[in-house]
């Protein structure tokens, strides 16, 4: 299945981010429902990299959803801010980390570098 | 007529109810409880024997605390009053209200207290036109408690009433039949929790570590040790005093404190602005370094947390652009308004530069640069990779998001704000002057930055070179030689937008301008058609567009004026920088109270009295904040190395000023100032 975030996590997510600030450091837990089961992922971000692991130890923060949303997320297709927000997707611990984990799932598909959008419409409210 | 409106605040929660203290729907303000961006009350009615009340006095005790005494019925100086009410409300992380019943009578005495309850549950997004909800309500006699409740999906808003006298809980709010001695009296307290339903239904802010500790959000104590830590303020004029006094507690009551992090942040204002803006938060902390600079570091490290990492037309984000509006409501979690995470600012990300530079020379926190070296330098690359989206150098706007994203990018962000002097708006992506002067001063600053802690000096190099040829493009460009001033904006194509406005003062401040042009802006500033008595206007009159009541078409804004009153005296007006000072302050001193955002652009001899726009906000952070800018400014305090300068240059009248321990790395040191007048008496 392209573009779930058990395939995102593995391919994209795992390894060198230097766009991430080499200060930001720590531990999260995804707990991706399905059903009556729970899948656990455990990231350890550390100067810019991220280790990816299956594990269901404690982490400085734990984000709960469906696997659907997170699949979403990983799609680009969901805000991980209005996720939160709406409750599909709920956190325990340091919240600075999921924005953190913000800047690991994709944006939308589709976005347009301002250069292109540059002279389309834009205009008039 | 206007109703006059009551308010108390804390952080992001506020309310706002009429002289009475009853909240009731307004499409046109913001009446009610609201806190984290939704209304939690919109129905707040107290009778008493399904009468309503009338104030005789009401007591603002503090920003966060009022008192209303109330009577039944319509006053007449025929009718004794037996019975009066005291409604004493304070708001916290909870809204509490203390009602009071007194009998003044010989005999015991029997009243049917209602209060009527209800909450909408509307998004400040919709004010003007909330949508109709479905609200459960759950009505509990036994505990004395009403459950207000609305759901979609899993996003659901809780309101929470319960009073510690018993009464009869229903539907729409809660009577108390209630007997009351002679001369007696009687009480409840009510007290209203808002809760944002997370994991299991419990409140989310309960699972955050940033929200898990106690809050002192709202509490004397915490105003207390916010005064203590801000300098003290010994002036001639009482009036002066007053202003900054009121100034510092608005400051401090406009501070909440984010779900993602734990230190407070200013947010806007009153009432529509009860959320944080990058560029107002920004712009508030350059105002108060010298006063309260505990407000940058926190302002800083929580915009770098959200600096934007993905391509998002709907958020108008780019990777390393700076937040410009973060809200937690109803319309920001279905996404029906970007708000989330907005990015749609073109100034933010250069400001963000500049602010982490200034707060190093006041504080010399070097630690917090070298912290924050990553996101400060993916900001200066942002305005090349992605600002400059014409190739020409120069940063420019224009929004992806064209369903409900924001026309101009900038700190006028009206709709019709970008206009030539006949009316014509320019075409997009636009290229405002003071853009380019936030560019210029950002890659001089980013070049310390980079030299001094980054241990970077050839991109330090760089840098400098980019803003050289920046600063001689923009004053080839921008400069128009017949009208002796630079356009407001470039058009795609290069064709200049000639009108005048106060974004010189800005350029003055950037440092963009070169110093053969600063007596040409400065006589501009202090102009006829930009200066109205109180300050100095949006937009200048005598252009097609100019409009006393336009928020950005001829308004005039404190906030605009304290950085243009700085940019003046960088450049040595400085009895320009007095005069616009002066005029400002007699804002504050005629109005009393706190600075509003905005007032209108009528000339000072028309009106006699500053005109405030409906819109307007009071109190606001960048207004507020101006009052200390502009005050730093006449005393001329400049961080020097390790020392603090002064270099005070007083509008006649001011008498003398002290500053008493300013913060920074000088540890603290005192600042004297006297007016002109006052130095030659002294010299005679």
């Amino acid at each position: 299945m392209s573009g779930s975030a058990v395939e995102h996590l593995e391919r994209r997510v795992a390894g060198r981010h230097p766009e991430l600030p080499e200060t930001t450091g720590g531990t999260l837990r995804l707990d991706l429902r399905e059903g009556v089961h729970t899948e656990h992922w455990y990231l350890t971000i550390d100067h810019q990299n991220v280790e990816v692991a299956r594990s269901a130890e404690e982490a400085e923060l734990i984000v709960r959803a469906d696997r659907e949303v997170f699949d979403r997320l990983a799609a680009g297709q969901l805000h991980v801010a209005a996720a939160l927000l709406r409750n599909d997707l709920t956190v325990q611990g340091n919240m600075r980390l999921l924005m953190t984990l913000r800047r690991l799932f994709p944006g939308p598909p589709g976005a347009r570098h301002p250069r292109e959008a540059a002279g389309g419409p834009g205009g008039t409210a | 007529m206007k109703q006059e409106r009551v308010h108390v605040i804390a952080g992001n929660a506020f309310a706002v109810s009429d002289a009475q203290g009853d909240m009731e729907v307004d499409p046109h303000a913001p009446v009610g409880l609201f806190s984290f961006d939704t209304r939690f009350l919109s129905r707040w009615v107290l009778t008493l024997d399904g009468q309503r009340l009338h104030a005789l006095s009401r007591d603002d005790l503090a920003h966060f605390e009022s008192r209303f005494v109330l009577v039944p019925g319509t006053i007449s100086p025929y009718v004794n009053v037996d019975v009066s009410v005291i409604r004493h409300r304070s708001i916290a992380d909870s809204f509490h209200e203390r009602i009071t019943v007194l009998n003044h009578s010989a005999e015991p005495a029997e009243f049917v207290l209602r209060m009527a309850i209800g909450s909408d549950f509307a998004d400040t997004a919709e004010i003007r036109n909330p949508a109709p909800r479905r609200i459960t309500t759950t009505a509990d006699s036994d505990r004395g408690k009403l459950r207000l409740r609305y759901q979609r999906e899993r996003f659901t808003r809780e309101t929470l009433v319960s009073s510690t006298a018993a009464g009869n809980v229903d539907q729409g709010g809660m009577t108390f039949r209630i007997r009351v001695a002679a001369n007696g009296k009687w009480s409840t307290d009510l007290h209203v929790d808002t809760v944002l339903a997370g994991a299991g239904g419990r409140d989310l802010r309960a699972s955050l570590d940033s929200h898990r500790r106690e809050m002192r959000q709202g509490t004397g104590a915490d105003l207390a040790g916010w005064r203590d830590r801000a300098p003290q303020l010994v002036a001639e004029r009482a009036s002066m005093v007053s202003a900054y006094e009121r100034a510092l507690t608005d400051l401090a009551v406009l501070r909440y404190a984010p779900l993602a992090y734990s230190e407070r942040v200013p947010v806007g204002g009153l009432p529509w602005a009860m959320a944080l803006y990058g560029r107002d938060a920004m712009i508030t902390c350059l105002e108060t370094l010298p006063f309260t600079p505990e407000l940058t570091p926190a302002t800083l490290r929580l915009l770098a947390l959200l600096q934007g990492g993905q391509l998002d037309d709907y958020h108008d984000e780019e990777p390393g652009k700076i937040l410009v509006e973060l809200r937690y409501g109803e319309a920001a979690a279905f996404d029906e308004q970007p708000t989330a995470l907005y990015y749609g600012a073109a100034d933010t990300t250069p400001l963000f530069v500049i602010l982490l530079d200034e707060y190093e020379r006041w504080s010399g926190d070097a630690a917090l640069v070298r912290e924050l070296r990553h996101p400060a330098r993916m900001a200066l690359d942002w305005i090349d990779s992605y600002g400059d989206t014409c190739g020409d150098g120069y940063l420019r706007y224009q929004r992806r998001n064209t369903r409900n994203g924001l026309v101009n990018q900038v700190w006028r962000n009206s709709p019709d704000a970008i206009v030539d002097r006949r009316g014509r708006q320019p075409g997009f992506p636009r290229a405002t002057c003071e853009l380019q002067g936030y560019v210029y001063d950002a890659k001089i600053r980013g070049a310390r930055l980079a030299r001094e802690f980054w241990d970077d000096p050839g991109y330090a190099d760089r840098l400098e070179a980019e803003a050289a040829r920046l600063r001689q493009r923009f004053n080839r460009d921008f400069w128009l030689p017949d009208r002796e001033y630079y356009a407001l904006a470039l058009e795609p194509d290069g064709t200049p937008v000639d009108a005048l406005t106060s974004n010189l003062g800005h350029l003055l401040w950037s440092g963009i301008v070169e110093p053969e042009r600063g007596a040409a802006l400065a006589a501009h500033l202090c102009g006829p058609e930009l200066f109205n008595g109180w300050g100095v206007r949006t937009y200048a009159a005598g252009q097609r567009p100019y409009n006393p009541v336009g928020a950005h078409l001829g308004a005039v804004w404190p906030a605009d004026n304290a950085l243009i009153a700085t940019g003046l005296r960088r450049y040595g007006y400085d009895a320009e920088a007095a005069r616009i000072a002066a005029g400002i302050f007699s804002v504050v001193e005629t109005l009393g109270g706190s600075l509003p955002e905005v007032i209108a652009g009528y000339p000072r001899p028309v009106t006699k009295y500053p005109v405030q726009l409906p819109a307007a906000g009071r109190p606001q952070s960048w207004s507020s904040g101006a009052l200390l800018m502009l005050l730093g400014t006449i005393l001329g305090l400049r961080p020097c190395g390790d020392d603090l300068l002064v270099n005070p240059s007083l509008p006649a009248g001011f008498g003398r000023i002290e500053l008493l321990d300013v913060p920074g790395r000088w540890g603290r040191a005192d600042a004297y100032g006297r007016d002109r007048a006052g130095r030659r008496a002294r010299l005679r």
